[in-house]
């Protein structure tokens, strides 16, 4: 079973999100906040992140640039609100591997995660 | 060089010219002291004899002739200049006609803060009192440095807008180290080497001139006013450059004021235009942070409603949703969509689009646009027409810009026409002035003239379904590119959107020109 960790601060993003990957045999974890996120990290070891960029307190582009400091190899996908072109750079920058827009197409969003983990398999 | 009838003047002419004028005034000097010298010396028996002289000599034939050279040689000198000053006054009111006119146009031109008026005054009095060929008058421009035509008296007006005098110009350099003296060409040349005199000839060439007459004011060479003469030879005696230097001294303030002026004019302009510049900035600003503010407060509960609708949808398992479910399930997800569409769009033209730009056809993006409006306006009864140049060039801009444009334009144009009417896109270039120009105009309902100089405002609509943003969007796009949008109207009869953007064929552009505010033109 491929492993999800899912980072919002708004507990019902992260509520349908789970519902929706654990219906696809995904083995889902969550985390609310950026230290949580990077706990859960630590002792989930998810194969890809879907990060939100703006949180309170440590943001999204904080948590991952630390993930992809310790964990070069899990994959993060960012999830953002508002997509401005320097933000979208600056995650660019540090490792993201694909960011989507808020409100969210579902559709889209399983056929990425599931590149991910296939690219992960091929072990990239 | 081949020299040319107004540079004639030959070239072993002496400093002092004689003319025929002065000839005559000698002549003239001459006789007066003649026949007051006979006059004394038809007296000089009388006086004798009074005086109780006698002899055979004081009726000698020869002493009246003596006495009259004596006269004439003692007195030529000390009188001369007061005699000619008599004669200058009385018999020569031709040349005093002209320096009184051109003295009293100083005094016209002192209360004139216009530099084209006080330089059209100049050059046409000028030339015309002095019965010249050419005259122009040359003002230093401030940012280029260089001198240029502001006034030209027998130019023709191409040639005179052609004339550029480089700060670093033999002319200009040689006006520096003579001062406010008038410059004559023949003199000049000769007193210099043939190659100076080469260089320099080129730019009295270039001017048509035969005498430079520079204006200083406190050292400082503020124009210049360059003539040449009708007829070949003609000369000016100590007279006339005295009072040339007179006439310079007098008009120089006046010219160096209206610069002055000019300059102040043009800064103030500049401050203008950077401060609506500013105002313009300051209101995307703040439109991008509320934009911004509102997308990520209405994105969330957004992605909420919308994902837990696709949840729903993307169900897996033996549950089947009912039809209506489903539908009513497809509706919220795509509304939810196309809400979170609005914000993003304001967004992005707040932060200005930093979308890619190609060489693309403008009759392409229009008629796509056009198909995507084919089936409302065919429900409608809408007739729409595009006229468009034979040859329009490619243009260089972002795709999705351009059609932006046309989309907004169009579906105001369908809006305002209603059920009945007519559209007429036209598409044309203006080669002569490099612009693009598309007109957008309907027989549609018309802009009440209150309301005119708001529909380009954010927000502004009179539907209670739209977001107000087209012709907003429309307008930021066109300044974007340096472009200006004006509307005209009339209520009933049917509304006209004209947009012209400055024809850029290649990657010319400045990058994102709107975050400065520098391509913000309205023409």
């Amino acid at each position: 079973m491929s492993k999800l960790l899912i980072v919002d601060d708004e507990v019902e993003i992260c509520e349908f999100l789970k519902s929706f990957f654990e219906d696809r045999d995904f083995e889902v974890a969550v985390a609310n906040g950026g230290s949580q996120a990077l706990e859960k990290v630590a002792a989930f070891h998810p194969e890809v992140v879907l990060l939100d960029i703006q949180m309170p307190g440590m943001d999204g582009l904080q948590v991952l640039k630390k993930i992809k400091e310790t964990y070069p190899k899990v994959k993060v996908i960012m999830v953002t609100a508002v997509e401005t072109q320097e933000k979208i750079e600056e995650a660019m920058r540090f490792g993201a591997d694909n960011y989507i827009t808020k409100p969210l197409s579902l559709e889209y969003l399983e056929k990425d995660v599931q590149d991910k983990i296939d690219i992960l398999a091929k072990g990239f | 060089m081949k020299q040319k009838g107004w540079t004639s003047l030959k070239r072993d002419a002496p400093f002092h010219v004689r003319t025929p004028k002065t000839v005559l005034k000698k002549v003239l000097v001459g006789l007066v002291l003649f026949s007051f010298g006979a006059f004394v010396a038809y007296l000089l028996p009388f006086l004798m004899s009074f005086s109780g002289a006698s002899g055979p000599w004081v009726h000698h034939p020869l002493l009246p002739i003596l006495v009259m050279t004596a006269i004439f040689v003692s007195a030529y000198k000390s009188t001369e200049h007061r005699i000619k000053k008599f004669l200058e006054k009385y018999f020569f009111h031709k040349k005093t006609f002209a320096q009184m006119t051109l003295m009293d146009l100083t005094g016209e031109l002192a209360v004139n803060l216009d530099i084209q008026e006080i330089a059209n005054l100049v050059v046409n009095t000028f030339g015309e009192v002095l019965q010249l060929k050419t005259v122009a008058l040359l003002v230093p421009d401030p940012l280029e440095d260089h001198f240029e035509i502001a006034s030209a008296f027998g130019w023709t007006i191409s040639a005179s807008k052609k004339v550029r005098l480089a700060a670093d110009t033999p002319l200009l350099k040689m006006i520096h180290q003579t001062g406010p003296h008038v410059l004559m060409r023949g003199p000049v040349l000769q007193s210099l080497s043939w190659q100076e005199a080469n260089a320099l000839a080129r730019d009295l060439d270039s001017l048509q001139a035969a005498w430079i007459i520079p204006l200083f004011v406190k050292g400082e060479l503020t124009g210049l006013l360059a003539f040449g003469a009708l007829v070949p030879d003609t000369v000016f005696d100590q007279g006339d450059f005295h009072f040339f230097r007179e006439f310079a001294a007098a008009i120089a303030p006046c010219v160096h004021n209206a610069m002055v002026v000019k300059r102040l004019r043009q800064l103030n302009f500049e401050l203008q235009d950077s401060q609506s510049q500013w105002v313009q900035k300051t209101k995307l600003n703040a439109i991008e942070k509320l934009a911004a503010g509102i997308a990520h407060e209405i994105h969330n509960p957004l992605a909420i409603i919308s994902g837990k609708a696709q949840v729903l949808l993307m169900q897996r398992g033996p549950k089947q949703l009912e039809p209506n479910v489903q539908e009513a399930l497809n509706a919220i997800v795509k509304q939810t969509h196309r809400a979170a569409d609005i914000t993003r769009k304001l967004l992005m033209y707040s932060q200005g689009s930093r979308g890619p730009q190609e060489r693309i056809s403008l009759e392409k993006v229009l008629d796509e646009t056009l198909s995507l409006l084919a089936y409302q306006a065919s429900t409608d009864k809408i007739e729409i027409v595009r006229n468009l140049d034979r040859e329009l060039p490619l243009f260089f801009a972002n795709m999705q810009e351009i059609r932006e444009i046309f989309l907004n334009l169009l579906l105001n144009a369908v809006e305002a026409v209603g059920a009945e009417g007519k559209i007429v896109v036209e598409l044309k270039y203006r080669r002569d002035e490099e612009l693009i120009e598309i007109v957008c105009s309907d027989t549609g309902k018309g802009i009440p003239v209150e309301h005119l100089d708001k529909v380009f405002n954010p927000f502004y609509t009179t539907r209670h379904e739209a977001v107000g943003l087209g012709l907003f969007v429309t307008k930021q796009i066109v300044h974007r590119y340096g472009g200006s949008i004006r509307v005209e109207s009339q209520v009933g009869i049917g509304s006209m959107f004209t947009l012209q953007l400055p024809y850029v064929a290649e990657a010319m552009r400045e990058k994102e020109p709107v975050k400065t505010g520098a391509a913000v033109l309205n023409r």
